[in-house]
């Protein structure tokens, strides 16, 4: 008797220490990965673009992938994005912490598929992915010294394997692509 | 004391399996080299590029090259039984940014006994600077490591599965593996 009940203290205890952690790994990775950026650098982002995005037509390496007239890539509806516009993006020497918060923030249910630093130039970005059924979920995060994106989409296996050819480019293709103006 | 005897015994199943699981995932990580001692060189480098294809994402995708399109063909060829492509290069501004022991933390991996120095591969810039390993488990490929150091630059691609140098070459450029200079007809055995 003593026995179960000592078992039951220990899952008990478990529960409760687990807990927390459980919480946060199943969080939105989307809404996560902004507020980390904004604690991080002091920013604050928009929804809407500050800056009129007019000019970005239809882009010729989402073409090119395609093959053909444009069609996007992300899913219909899928395309959550916020931008950071006219703002200091400076590390401070710190990239790589930031590097490592990114990874923490987004352990779990998400996996880095590419990131590349340029720490001159603060330039960043961050390319992580996860299953969603039959598709997938891409997370792209650009970060330069005045302005930066977070971009998540829903892509099919057909376009994520297109994609994959060029791992490096696929960050600048989604979020050009989930940037597009259509008018 | 006869109660454990029983817990221990009713559980030894369970202990074996996960005993089994644990040997076949090592063996499987054999030829997966530790690269992320070096990521502190990302506050040091002009660039860096990480790259981390793993055996779920290329299965997953692999499947979706047509092979109908010959270029989808040829890519699906390579990658079959890939089960994981890995890169990390860093491009430095000035020489002596990264030391020997960074370059031996991942050198000390591939003295194990699955691993043999193949090849010394002339690039086409700068002359022997990129040496090639294959990991062996018996007859059976397990992976491939290519080592580009420079003076300024110091790049890894850790490629896990069925993978030969001809393979490798037809990946330059694609799937985050990066233009090497891998000449086949220059190359020398070691």
């Amino acid at each position: 008797m003593k026995t179960k009940i000592k078992i039951a203290g220990l899952v008990m205890a478990l529960v409760i220490i687990a807990g927390p952690f459980r919480v946060r790994a199943s969080g939105d990775g989307f809404n996560d990965v902004v507020k980390m950026i904004e604690q991080f650098y002091h920013v604050k982002h928009q929804s809407i673009p500050l800056l009129a995005r007019a000019g970005m037509k239809a882009v010729s390496t989402a073409a090119r992938i395609k093959g053909g007239d444009y069609k996007r890539l992300a899913e219909a509806g899928s395309v959550r994005v916020a931008f950071f516009e006219d703002q200091n993006f400076d590390s401070r020497g710190q990239i790589s912490t930031f590097k490592t918060s990114m990874r923490t923030t987004l352990e779990g249910d998400w996996s880095p598929l590419v990131q590349t630093l340029a720490p001159k130039n603060e330039e960043q970005t961050y390319l992580f992915i996860r299953d969603a059924g039959a598709k997938f979920h891409v997370l792209v995060v650009t970060i330069e010294r005045r302005e930066a994106t977070v971009v998540q989409a829903t892509v099919s296996p057909e376009v994520l394997a297109q994609l994959m050819k060029d791992p490096n480019e696929m960050g600048k293709t989604l979020t050009e692509d989930a940037t597009i103006n259509d008018n | 004391m006869k109660q454990l005897f029983q817990t221990t015994w009713k559980l030894a199943p369970v202990l074996m399996l996960l005993l089994v699981g644990s040997a076949i995932g090592a063996r499987a990580q054999g030829a997966k080299l530790q690269m992320d001692q070096l990521d502190f060189l990302a506050n040091k480098a002009s660039e860096t590029v990480d790259v981390k294809l793993d055996e779920r994402l290329m299965q997953t995708t692999a499947k979706f090259f047509s092979g109908k399109d010959s270029d989808d063909a040829e890519i699906k060829a390579v990658l079959k039984g890939i089960k994981g492509i890995y890169v990390k290069s860093f491009t430095f501004e000035k020489e002596g940014e990264y030391s020997q022991v960074e370059v031996d933390s991942v050198m000390s991996q591939l003295r194990g006994s699955t691993w043999s120095k193949i090849l010394t591969v002339k690039s086409r810039k700068d002359g022997d600077n990129v040496e090639v390993y294959l990991n062996m488990t018996g007859d059976q490929i397990g992976g491939l490591a290519v080592l580009s150091i420079e003076p300024k630059e110091f790049t890894i691609v850790n490629i896990v599965g069925p993978i030969d140098l001809e393979k490798l070459t037809k990946l330059e450029g694609q799937f985050g593996v990066p233009d090497l200079g891998i000449e086949k007809d220059k190359t020398k055995k070691q």
